[in-house]
């Protein structure tokens, strides 16, 4: 059971790199396809979701770590940050795009590497688990 | 030890990342995406994630454990076999862009690439779950 909890944790993981990497094509200058960045949104809704529930269902129900730990607070938080970010982000391309402007201005591009670097640090946080 | 595992699964996240990337693009018929997503992100993330990979086994002395665990044999029987996937879905990718039209070739790279993101998933239990 914990196993596999584990299992679908990362894999929620995945998807929200999924999303991060598919974005920074569009910061780089490439450019998605509807299909693709409806792809990449659900991804980061449902990576979003299950890091968040089965993140603190594994906190909650392993013996090893606490839901009040320093470094899961500091996950939380994180995670708040980067789902803020990612959310503005898909809400101003989605508004460049249906305007017919250009799809990245400086002021995106800069909220979507924030984003990225934020769920590197998460990654960092899960990895060394300070304080653990 | 903690550096190596996280460049293994960061690696190992771009890699699945730029695979979907690739394959959302080259479904969408946009084959330059696709190429340049598997030759300046795939196969490096592949080469890093694979280093890695062989880092996190001499450091934690599974080189020394006999027999080997089935989830170190699954992680690299996947990652050995993709690699020439990848290659090949690589190769196709560059063929489509030089003839400017996909038919045959973008089936191709989208049969290559869902066989190496179910194999990847595979990888992602097996890494999780070290069923023995």
């Amino acid at each position: 059971m914990d196993d596999w909890l584990l299992f679908l944790h990362v894999l929620s993981a995945f998807l929200l790199v999924i999303t991060v990497v598919m974005y920074s094509a569009v910061a780089l200058g490439g450019t998605l396809g509807g299909r693709a960045t409806f792809i990449a949104d659900r991804c980061w809704e449902v990576g979003g979701l299950g890091t968040l529930i089965l993140g603190v269902w594994l906190a909650l129900k392993l013996d090893e770590y606490g839901i009040f730990d320093g470094w899961i607070i500091g996950a939380l938080v994180l995670w708040l940050v980067a789902t803020g970010l990612g959310e503005t982000v898909r809400k101003q391309l989605a508004e460049a795009r249906d305007g017919g402007g250009t799809v990245t201005t400086g002021a995106v591009t800069t909220l979507h590497w924030l984003r990225t670097l934020t769920v590197l640090a998460l990654l960092v946080l899960m990895i060394w688990k300070p304080g653990a | 030890m903690k550096f190596s595992m996280f460049l293994h699964v960061l690696s190992a996240m771009t890699l699945v990342g730029t695979l979907v990337l690739a394959a959302t693009s080259v479904a969408a018929d946009n084959h330059r995406l696709g190429y340049r997503a598997l030759l300046w992100g795939a196969i490096p993330s592949w080469i890093v994630m694979r280093v890695a990979a062989q880092w996190v086994f001499s450091e934690e002395g599974w080189d020394e454990v006999d027999p080997e665990p089935a989830w170190i044999g699954i992680g690299f029987a996947t990652s050995e076999s993709t690699f020439l996937l990848i290659i090949a879905a690589t190769v196709c990718a560059w063929r489509a862009v030089k003839r400017g039209r996909g038919d045959g070739l973008r089936t191709a790279v989208l049969v290559l690439l869902a066989l190496v993101l179910v194999a990847y998933l595979v990888a992602i239990w097996a890494m999780t779950t070290k069923p023995t």
